[in-house]
């Protein structure tokens, strides 16, 4: 189909750096532009952490085709840990990140492993109850938790660095985040990354060629898990606070309508749609119900508009301008219509069928 | 030992409500192969329009259930014309992904609409508990499970025993070849979303009384619903039935034993060591999946 998909792929991949490369410094000037005042610099932290969360919430969804509303818990569990680290452990800011990263990436695996054997479905089953029973857990594992009135994080150190201006708590998540994107950008461009994708484009595909498609998956949810946890440590040190009524059904809804309004499989649609989450959050926070409305209602009408697959907007503009690759385009089971089926036969033999007429 | 067989007797009435989601769930699925992720803020409006009408335009009973009910049914049907039917031949990650925009967008409407303070809903029977031997039955628990019952065998019996249901069930075996049959399998899938919305607003209603009413208050009702259709394997109606009056009295065991905040955590994990030794449900049959 594609007369030279080599060359285009190269080309994809100059104007995505291009593009992450922009993005990039866009965000690490941003203060300079919009000023630093507390409200500001916090909506801006907001968006980049939940930027870490939407780009690991499309590994599995975008990148493996594996519909999660859990992603709240594994941000729980890097969250808490930050916490139990800040209150109990007092370890160094890396080392920290890493416990958390850590963390959530096992319970990831936990939870990926019997994904591999799952239908679509039941696997969003599964998240969902993950998701809701984490703030369960929460509640009741006061030792650790501290329970209903959480766990509070006093300050942000590293070394004799402290962050204690709101300008320096979004470098620090900024950095963090940055960091971690780029690891994750690393990932997908090695054998397992094209693995992940083989294994969502045809499952029966990637068998034949050899690629473990069960332990595939459970690398992803691990990855995806990771990330999530750091992207949770970065938001403990930036609420202060964490308590179980953070993480609800509908935050994990919402870094799905992210990702969808992004892009499947995109990295830096997730980033977009992270932005485009913090802003319409914060501009309806005071009308009940209305961000969601708008949230939902954007997603369904990206399916409206898209229900071939889920290129998505910022997806089908690259590929018209010939800027990125084609993604996401997920066959369904039904592809192949009757009629189709049937005019195929009829054209293999169509001896066979004059001879029906005729008689 | 008493408060044994209490703690089970006292958990059929929940288990009955997560029933009737688990059964409006299996309706849906059978003719339209979508998992109705959107069946929490489709009962939750249900319920609220019962609120509405009773609460609000004071109209008597037996007209407030006509109207929610009526109500019910039009939004399934609506819902399936308008937004599923769009993406009826998209991959099943679109169909999963469109009931969980419809699921936000419904609630946030709803929240728009009436608000996120809770509201009251009254018991629809009131009186003292009915004894068994040494344990309770409450009065209203009772009406559930009864109603629960009665509606399950009547479902049954239109699917085994009529047109209608033979239509519905064939349907639910091979669309197209139904669609050959000379069965309109449109309006077969518009049908089963009409009876599972209603049910599962039935059971919005029924279960609102004993918990607040809020625009997202089927949430977490809804997750038991789901693991009690995967235990019941996701196809067959006795199979959810019996899926959700385990799960109610199971969970009520886990929260009279141990605590109530971990019944959803009990309910996460079995669902995760069923579906990880029987990828089907306990009680589903093996399919070979394409893909």
């Amino acid at each position: 189909m594609m007369p030279n998909p080599l060359s285009r792929l190269r080309k994809g991949h100059m104007a995505r750096r291009g593009g992450l490369a922009v993005g990039f410094l866009a965000f690490a000037l941003a203060p300079i532009f919009v000023g630093s005042n507390v409200t500001t610099m916090g909506i801006l932290t907001e968006a980049v952490i939940y930027a870490l969360v939407v780009v690991s919430l499309n590994l599995l969804v975008g990148f493996a085709g594996l519909v999660s509303i859990g992603q709240a818990g594994f941000l729980a569990v890097g969250a808490y840990a930050a916490g139990y680290s800040a209150n109990h452990l007092h370890l160094a800011l890396p080392l920290e990140l890493l416990l958390s990263g850590i963390l959530a990436g096992l319970v990831g695996f936990i939870l990926g492993l019997p994904s591999g054997r799952l239908r679509g479905h039941y696997l969003v089953i599964i998240t969902l109850g993950f998701g809701l029973a984490v703030p369960q857990i929460a509640l009741e594992a006061t030792d650790i938790t501290n329970g209903f009135t959480g766990l509070s994080i006093s300050n942000t150190q590293f070394g004799p660095i402290v962050m204690n201006s709101p300008r320096a708590m979004y470098y620090f998540a900024f950095v963090v985040v940055a960091i971690s994107m780029m690891l994750i950008l690393l990932a997908l461009a090695s054998k397992s990354g094209r693995a992940i994708m083989a294994v969502r484009d045809s499952e029966a595909a990637a068998l034949a060629m050899g690629i473990p498609v069960a332990r595939t998956k459970v690398i992803v949810f691990t990855l995806s898990a990771f990330f999530c946890g750091i992207a949770g440590d970065l938001f403990a040190h930036f609420e202060g606070l964490v308590t179980p009524a953070d993480f609800t059904l509908a935050l994990s809804l919402f870094f799905l309508a992210a990702v969808i309004v992004g892009g499947l499989g995109s990295v830096g649609g997730s980033i977009v749609g992270a932005l485009v989450l913090v802003y319409v959050q914060t501009r309806s926070a005071s009308v009940g119900g209305y961000s969601e409305f708008i949230i939902g209602a954007a997603v369904v009408v990206v399916l409206m508009l898209f229900p071939e697959g889920l290129a998505s907007i910022p997806a089908l503009l690259g590929r018209r301008l010939h800027l990125t690759r084609g993604v996401a385009e997920l066959p369904g089971p039904d592809a192949v219509e009757p009629g189709e089926v049937s005019s195929i036969i009829a054209g293999a033999d169509p001896g066979e069928h004059q001879g029906g007429v005729n008689a | 030992m008493t408060l044994f067989f209490q703690l089970i007797v006292s958990g059929l009435g929940f288990g009955a409500v997560y029933a009737l989601g688990a059964i409006s769930l299996t309706v849906i699925f059978n003719t339209s192969n979508v998992v109705n992720f959107a069946s929490a803020s489709l009962s939750s409006a249900v319920a609220l329009l019962m609120w509405l009408a009773l609460v609000r335009l004071h109209l008597s009973v037996v007209l407030a259930w006509l109207f929610a009910l009526v109500a019910a049914m039009v939004i399934g049907a609506v819902v399936e014309a308008a937004f599923l039917r769009r993406v009826e031949r998209s991959s099943l990650i679109v169909q999963i992904v469109m009931t969980l925009g419809l699921l936000v967008a419904i609630e946030g409407l709803d929240g728009a609409l009436y608000g996120f303070n809770p509201k009251t809903l009254p018991h629809v029977i009131h009186g003292p508990s009915i004894a068994i031997g040494s344990v309770f039955l409450d009065r209203n628990d009772a009406f559930i499970l009864g109603l629960t019952l009665v509606l399950t065998l009547v479902l049954y019996l239109v699917y085994q025993r009529t047109r209608l249901g033979l239509a519905l069930r064939a349907v639910a075996s091979d669309r197209d070849v139904a669609s050959l049959m000379g069965i309109q399998t449109q309006r077969m899938v518009s049908l089963s979303w009409a009876i599972g919305v209603l049910l599962a607003g039935v059971s919005a209603i029924l279960i609102a009384p004993s918990i607040s009413l809020t625009p997202t208050f089927m949430e977490n009702v809804a997750v038991f619903a789901f693991a009690a259709a995967v235990l019941g394997g996701f196809g067959s109606l006795p199979g959810a039935l019996v899926g959700g009056l385990l799960i109610g009295v199971m969970s009520n065991l886990i929260s009279g034993y141990l605590s109530n905040n971990l019944q959803l955590t009990f309910v996460f994990l079995m669902i995760l060591l069923v579906l990880y030794i029987r990828p089907n449900g306990l009680f589903g049959k093996r399919v070979m999946s394409r893909q």
